[in-house]
């Protein structure tokens, strides 16, 4: 591609074309961009036209065009061709800096954001004329070069504050330092001379101090890896002036906007954060300017007002105050009874107000309130940095503190009781004030877990708490009645129990406030307390206590779902689950209602599912639902499926993908609790189970294969007779699964299942090839996991075909399998066997292999006898082998997979370990002696002497043990 | 744990399950890139003589002058003295010119050098006719080797170094001295005008001067000389000549003078910064109970090379751990990690970390001897450059320790501190908590006690910390909060599949025909 007009003219035509809304113009035009690009200067060309063209709109596009193409075509990637022209790089690195300044503000941008990229790759190396090319430019004088020149650098040195230590990062910010410290020194200098020059003049107010934030931004980055010689020695000038720009207003800067940081707050946040640097990082050298730091920073949050465009700075300054509070050597800063006075006044107390902004968000947003509010995730708020500022003051002065607080709180008290309606946030502000005081720790699990012993959080809750929960008026003061209800739940672990009952009906009602924020807090309140663990590990309160309120409580939580904004409000449907768990079989009598609305809301919620939580509860209840009612009477388990299964039809049928896993649980559920044989209704579904599509999606597995489970507990003689042709297709499913290292476990659910259940004859056919592929897999990737249910299997196997079958099997598939894998597999790795089931399998399998396989004693497998069953013992006796083999160390990591197929498991349609040895066998230890004593009567003689000859010591003790507890002995 | 994808050498070494253990322990790296100033703490390289001569007047304030013009005219006067044939002249020149070297502030080195005076020096080296002459131009010359390594190249080249040694036996003891003054900046230059030093016998002449009878301000060259001697990697000086040093360097080590102690300990201090074959060689001189012991001195000048030395050796081989426990130091160690000298706690704090990288039965060494509760205060209290090093320290411990020793240390409040610093500002730490915050899970799940951890982590605010990390630029430090968020703070888990021959209805079951010996 030549450099001429023609070439321009093309160019600025597609370019032209790929602006058009209309995809059938837009869409070839980016193709053939893209399909020129690879020529030589081509980005020339688009320098050019950003530089020349006379259309504005060109030139931005250009520009835009010019920074993605860098973006994707800049890095050289090992073994690919180099995709840019040598001389066009150099070409582009030449010129782009001075094109960047000469260039109007938005194509400026794109062009800094093109030098941090190529920075990125070439710089300092490839790249070495860039710094003193930059820094000539601080001379110009012209601030407006300056400031495209101080960008770039901030975009190519932000890096250094989040990567690690290492020689090159260092080398360069030597480099970097070297070039660069002094002419910034000196640019900083000057730019603070020139404020005062044209301290009246705003539009070069405006400039010169976008610079000074940049230089502050860059005093950051240079100085985060360590303390740079430079500024150690510079320190002087610059925290001098730093100190002077925090203390420093101008009317002129000072915005109208209430929401927007202006300079002067983006300024002084930066300086805070410059300052807590050198605090955290390098105290030694920065004590001597620290005790200013902290007097300035507080005195500007004396005089800083309550305006959302503060908040950053706000925070940043209080979070300052309380990092240095808490470190012992700056103790005495604080410690004068006078100035943790107006700590607490000045800076504490005002900013834990409530303000117009939090009132807003309150009515009108209140997800945003609630998840910010109940969740803590308001780092960067000013209530937030302020709990934090008390806290970090409490670590050496909580006495002092909580006394001045107290003071605090009666007062805004007696202010609201003066006036509730007008001085209502006094109260909420007092109430906040003693939450933050008073917790020490909390958990959401438990709420506060540690309090300030010097809070009497008791009697606060009776004198103040308790008014605005009995208020007859549930609609008055919303905030409060939240502070109030918010109260219960976060002391809930220190308040008494009498209180909290006390409580509980006054939470129901407020399950009834218009507000949303309100009775969201009802409900997350009440869904808390029903958590709480009492004496025994049974629930705190109790199902009996509950009572009187129990028809109340299932009413409002229902009622509140109507409410308009809380129709999926993931709190109240949590609620009601644990209002379930907790009432148990109090519920049943309103199961009939309760079903109902619960599957009218899944048929809503299933067109187009969009609260995950909301929705996980609502299945968790209905689970419940079915739990509770059919552990009275399991014949209700039908009226249940006649309820259910049209909604699940439908979700199945729509393939609504969420839902799919519940509905696989639910039915599980629902089929185990059968115990005549599989209805007909299950058997129709059972071919559509088997179809790969759904087994693709991993959220799936385990649902299906448990829900197969089921089917082949309570219907295996139904699929042998009706259903054999489907035989094929369900192992078809294991051999897919075990082909997995993430799912082989599945896999040998079900084959655990058929070879459990199945008629021996519907399966016969099949056995070579499933230990063929188990085999096959054993050969090409053996994991831990994988033979840990491997060795269960077989162990399984032989229990329930006897060991003469395994080993013929084994051995008709290859001649001395057998021995192979007792020798290679079971002796060194049953050790590993984990699971109490799991072992008794191994344990009852292994006795037989010992006891009633001819061969293990007549052919060349007998010199496998005794080291069996010395490993029998060490499965008896020796701690679990939880060793993993080195190569297999990250296997967790690589097989780990995204968020979004996570399976989601209802805890409360959990399945009851299964036993299939069951009481057939109580104690494998006797089993194994009663078992030696018959083989050594059917062949007297050898079993001791195979005994005396090689077993070790230890286990010879251990098996006299056995032989013992059974009375029997060896002959 | 994803501590993959780091390239600094000490991260690559940290143990993780299944990993080699023994490689745990940290080195401290060589040639790093510095950003910091010269450390004040270590021992000096170069030293220029500043001091005057008795009697003798102090500088004429002519000659102190930065003004171009004066100095070039003292240097031209001090060229024609020295160039002249006249022994007065001659030392009146030389005289000049050592006074110039030796002001307090910006002597003209270089402009001494580029008058081309170096090789009239050096010539009067071997004057033993005229001591006083000797005596100046052996000065003159040591203070221009105290400049920069072009300075000392310069010396160097124009023949100094026998002249040095020959004169190291004169009998004047002040031109002895300030030989081994001289020899001591050449060698403080680098590894190779160390070795070119020790080649032409440096050695066996400066020990021959190590007599009882020596002052002690000429022993303090000496020590100072041979420290040098020791010192810099790349390469190492070489065995047979530590071995000829070290004898000597042990019995200084037991002199009463501060000076004298503090240089023969950074003397020991360089030749264990090394591979553990260097540190043996120190070890097997039995120095360990007499360097245990300078830990307790009262001089931060001896403390901080002796901290140095046992820091080093305690970062060689178990074996060699064990010896300087064995030789009483955990017991000096809580003094000084809480010795009023952040610098001190630091290097301390270095020690206990590798010493935690040990064996358990070491790690419970330091429970025996009380460190974890200093360790702990240094965590909260430290200040950072300590707080980095101490939780190397719990890293290292929680990783190689037995759940017990881990739940002992958790109890200590160790988890709340470590979780407090998740607020630092250096990924590497940050990233270096999450680890041992991962290995504290992992002993937790042995002892089934997750989600109580959980919940402890949680009370302290830990769990805050963590989640937040998820925003952190740094994607080794995203990834590991990400990690731990994922594997002990959400309910939820997943699973993946491989692909199998399917139709639509049904997987088609049945081994491939391809039969192969099966062999495990």
């Amino acid at each position: 591609m030549e450099l001429n007009d023609r070439n321009l003219q093309t160019l600025t035509e597609y370019l032209q074309k790929t602006l058009s809304p209309d995809p059938a113009v837009r869409r070839p035009a980016e193709k053939f961009l893209e399909s020129v690009e690879g020529n030589q200067n081509y980005p020339i060309l688009l320098l050019t036209m950003l530089e020349k063209s006379q259309d504005e709109v060109i030139r931005v596009c250009a520009a835009v065009t010019f920074k993605n193409y860098i973006k994707r075509n800049w890095r050289v990637v090992e073994d690919e061709p180099n995709k840019i022209s040598d001389p066009d790089r150099t070409a582009i690195k030449a010129n782009i800096v001075n094109l960047m300044l000469s260039s109007p503000e938005q194509i400026q941008k794109q062009l800094s954001d093109a030098i941090s990229i190529i920075g990125r790759e070439d710089f300092p190396q490839k790249w070495p004329d860039l710094l003193t090319e930059m820094v000539t430019r601080f001379q110009s004088g012209d601030f407006y070069i300056i400031n495209g020149i101080l960008r770039t650098a901030h975009s190519l040195f932000k890096r250094y504050r989040h990567e690690f230590k290492s020689n090159e990062l260092w080398s360069e910010i030597k480099l970097v330092l070297d070039t660069f410290a002094q002419p910034l020194t000196e640019l900083f200098k000057a730019t603070i001379d020139l404020c005062q020059t044209h301290a009246t003049d705003i539009n070069a107010l405006k400039v010169l101090f976008s610079s000074l934030t940049l230089i502050s931004k860059l005093f950051y980055s240079l100085n985060f890896q360590d303390l740079p010689e430079f500024f150690e020695d510079n320190m002087e000038t610059w925290m001098t002036n730093f100190h002077n720009l925090l203390t420093l207003d101008n009317k002129l800067l000072q915005t109208d906007d209430e929401e927007e940081a202006g300079l002067l707050e983006l300024l002084k946040s930066q300086i805070c954060d410059n300052a807590a640097l050198y605090a955290q990082k390098y105290d030694e050298e920065f004590q001597p300017y620290l005790p200013r730091f902290v007097t300035a920073i507080w005195n500007l949050l004396v005089t800083t007002g309550q305006e959302v465009k503060y908040d950053l700075l706000v925070s940043n300054a209080i979070q300052f105050l309380a990092s240095v509070c808490e470190r012992p050597h700056y103790k005495h800063l604080f410690e004068d009874q006078n100035v943790l006075t107006s700590i607490c006044e000045k800076v504490i107390v005002p900013n834990m107000e409530f303000r117009s902004a939090d009132e807003e968000a309150f009515e009108d947003n209140s997800e945003e309130y609630i998840i910010r509010d109940l969740e803590g995730s308001d780092i960067d708020t000013r209530r937030r940095a302020a709990c934090d500022l008390v806290r970090g003051l409490c670590k050496f002065f909580e006495g002092p503190v909580t006394g001045i607080f107290s003071g605090y709180v009666s007062s805004m008290l007696t202010e609201y009781a003066k006036n509730p309606g007008v001085n209502w946030k006094h109260k909420d502000a007092a109430i906040y004030l003693v939450t933050s005081l008073a917790s020490k720790a909390q958990t959401q699990k438990h709420g506060i877990t540690q309090a300030n012993e010097l809070v009497n959080l008791s009697e606060f809750f009776v004198n103040h708490i308790l008014v605005d929960l009995k208020s007859p008026n549930v609609n008055e003061f919303p905030v409060l009645k939240a502070d109030a209800i918010k109260y219960v739940m976060t002391f809930r672990s220190q308040l008494p129990k009498e209180q909290l009952l006390e409580a509980v009906p006054l939470l129901v009602a407020h399950l009834q406030a218009e507000s949303i924020v309100q009775h969201t807090y009802a409900a997350h309140a009440l869904e808390r307390l029903f958590t709480m663990r009492g004496a025994n590990n049974t629930t705190l309160i109790t199902s009996t206590e509950m009572a009187p309120f129990t028809e109340q409580l299932l009413n409002n939580l229902f009622k509140s779902l109507a409410i308009p904004g809380s129709s999926e409000n993931e709190y109240i449907m949590k609620a009601i689950m644990r209002s379930f768990s907790l009432l148990q079989e109090a519920i049943v009598p309103y199961i009939p209602t309760l079903i109902g609305q619960l599957t009218h809301k899944l048929l809503l919620v299933s067109k187009n599912p969009s609260k995950p939580h909301f929705n996980h509860y609502l299945f968790e209840s209905l689970c419940l639902s079915i739990r509770i009612t059919c552990k009275a009477n399991p014949d209700t388990v039908n009226s249940f499926e006649e309820a259910l299964f049209p909604v699940f039809t439908e979700i199945l049928q729509n393939d609504v993908q969420e839902f799919v896993p519940y509905v696989f649980q639910v039915m599980s559920l629902l089929l185990e609790i059968h115990t005549s044989s599989i209805p007909s209704s299950y058997m129709a579904l059972f071919p559509h189970l088997l179809q790969p599509v759904l087994w693709e999606r991993t959220g799936n597995i385990p649902p299906l294969v448990r829900l197969l489970q089921a089917y082949l507990e309570k219907g295996a003689a139904a699929i042998a007779s009706t259903a054999a042709d489907k035989i094929p297709g369900l192992l078809g499913v294991f051999q897919k699964l075990i082909a997995s290292k993430a799912n082989d476990h599945q896999g040998f659910y079900l084959l655990n299942s058929i070879v459990e259940h199945m008629p021996t004859d519907s399966i016969t056919q099949y056995r070579k090839q499933i230990f063929i592929l188990l085999f096959q897999r054993l050969q090409s990737s053996k994991t831990t996991k994988f033979v840990k249910s491997f060795l269960v299997f077989i162990n399984l196997y032989c229990v329930k075909y006897g060991a003469i079958a395994l080993q013929e099997i084994f051995d008709s598939i290859q001649p001395k399998m057998f021995g192979m894998v007792v020798e290679k597999i079971i002796i060194p790795e049953v050790q590993k066997v984990s699971g109490p089931v799991e072992k008794k399998i191994c344990a009852v399998g292994i006795t037989k292999i010992l006891t009633e396989c001819p061969a293990m004693m007549d052919t060349e497998y007998t010199k496998l006898w005794t080291p069996l069953l010395q490993s029998l013992i060490g499965l008896f006796e020796l701690p679990e082998d939880d060793s993993i083999p080195d190569d297999e160390h990250f296997i967790d990591i690589e097989d780990t997979p995204g968020y979004q197929t996570a399976f989601s498991q209802l805890a409360f349609a959990g399945k009851k370990e299964h036993d299939p040895i069951g009481d057939a066998v109580s104690n494998p230890k006797i089993l194994l002696a009663q078992s030696l004593h018959k083989l050594s009567t059917a062949c007297p003689g050898r079993v001791p002497s195979m005994l005396s000859t090689s077993l070790p010591a230890e286990a010879l003790q251990y098996l006299q043990g056995y032989l013992q507890a059974a009375t029997v002995q060896l002959v | 744990m994803p501590t993959e994808n780091l390239s600094d050498r000490r991260m690559s070494k940290f143990k993780n399950k299944g990993k080699e253990p023994t490689k745990m322990r940290d080195r401290r790296i060589a040639e790093c890139v510095e950003l910091r100033k010269a450390h004040k703490v270590e021992g000096i390289m170069k030293r220029r003589n500043i001091s005057s001569v008795g009697d003798e007047e102090p500088l004429s304030p002519e000659y102190n002058t930065d003004n171009k013009q004066v100095i070039s005219e003292a240097i031209q006067e001090i060229v024609a003295n020295v160039n002249s044939d006249c022994s007065e002249k001659q030392r009146q020149g030389c005289q000049a010119a050592r006074k110039l070297l030796s002001r307090e502030r910006n002597p003209p080195l270089k402009e001494i050098v580029e008058a081309g005076l170096l090789t009239r020096f050096v010539e009067f080296l071997g004057r033993n006719d005229d001591p006083t002459l000797q005596f100046e131009a052996a000065w003159s010359l040591t203070n221009v080797a105290s400049g920069t390594s072009w300075h000392t190249q310069q010396v160097v080249e124009h023949g100094a170094v026998p002249a040095f040694i020959a004169l190291l036996a004169s009998p004047m003891l002040n031109i002895s001295e300030q030989a081994v003054w001289a020899l001591g900046n050449i060698a403080g230059d680098g590894p190779s005008y160390r070795d070119a030093l020790i080649d032409c016998g440096v050695i066996p002449a400066l020990l021959a001067r190590l007599t009882p009878d020596a002052p002690v301000g000429y022993l303090r060259n000496l020590t100072w000389t041979l420290s040098n001697l020791c010192r810099n990697k790349n390469p190492f000086p070489r065995f047979s000549a530590v071995q000829q040093m070290l004898p000597s360097i042990i019995q200084l080590l037991h002199h009463s003078d501060k000076s004298i102690l503090s240089d023969a300990c950074w003397a020991i201090s360089y030749l264990t910064d090394g591979p553990n074959e260097r540190i043996d060689v120190v070890i097997k001189t039995g120095v360990l109970p007499r360097l245990v012991e300078l830990l307790g001195f009262e001089e931060l000048a001896v403390v901080t090379p002796a901290l140095r030395s046992i820091g080093n050796i305690v970062s060689g081989s178990d074996l060699q751990t064990q010896a300087a426990i064995d030789a009483g130091v955990l017991s000096a160690l809580p003094l000084l990690m809480r010795h009023p000298k952040s610098s001190v706690q630091k290097e301390a704090a270095w020690a206990v970390s590798n010493i935690a990288a040990g064996p358990c039965q070491q790690i419970q060494q330091l429970i025996t001897c009380g460190l974890l509760a200093p360790l702990v205060d240094l965590l909260r209290n430290g200040d950072f450059k300590t707080q980095r090093e101490a939780v190397w320290a719990v890293t290292n411990y929680t990783s190689g320790g037995t759940v017990d020793q881990v739940v002992h240390l958790v109890k200590c409040g160790a988890l709340e501190a470590i979780l407090n610093l998740l607020q630092a500002k250096d990924a590497k730490t940050v990233l270096v908590i999450l680890d041992a915050i991962n290995n504290i899970f992992l002993a937790a799940e042995k002892l089934g006690e997750v989600d109580k951890l959980c919940l402890l982590v949680e009370e302290v605010g830990g769990l805050d910390r963590i989640e937040f990390l998820q925003n952190h630029e740094n994607n080794a430090v995203y990834r590991a909060a990400q990690a731990l968020i994922e594997k002990y703070f959400s309910e939820d888990g997943g699973d993946q599949c491989l692909a199998t021959e399917a139709t639509d209805s049904n997987f088609v079951f049945g081994a491939s025909d391809v039969q192969k010996r099966f062999d495990f």
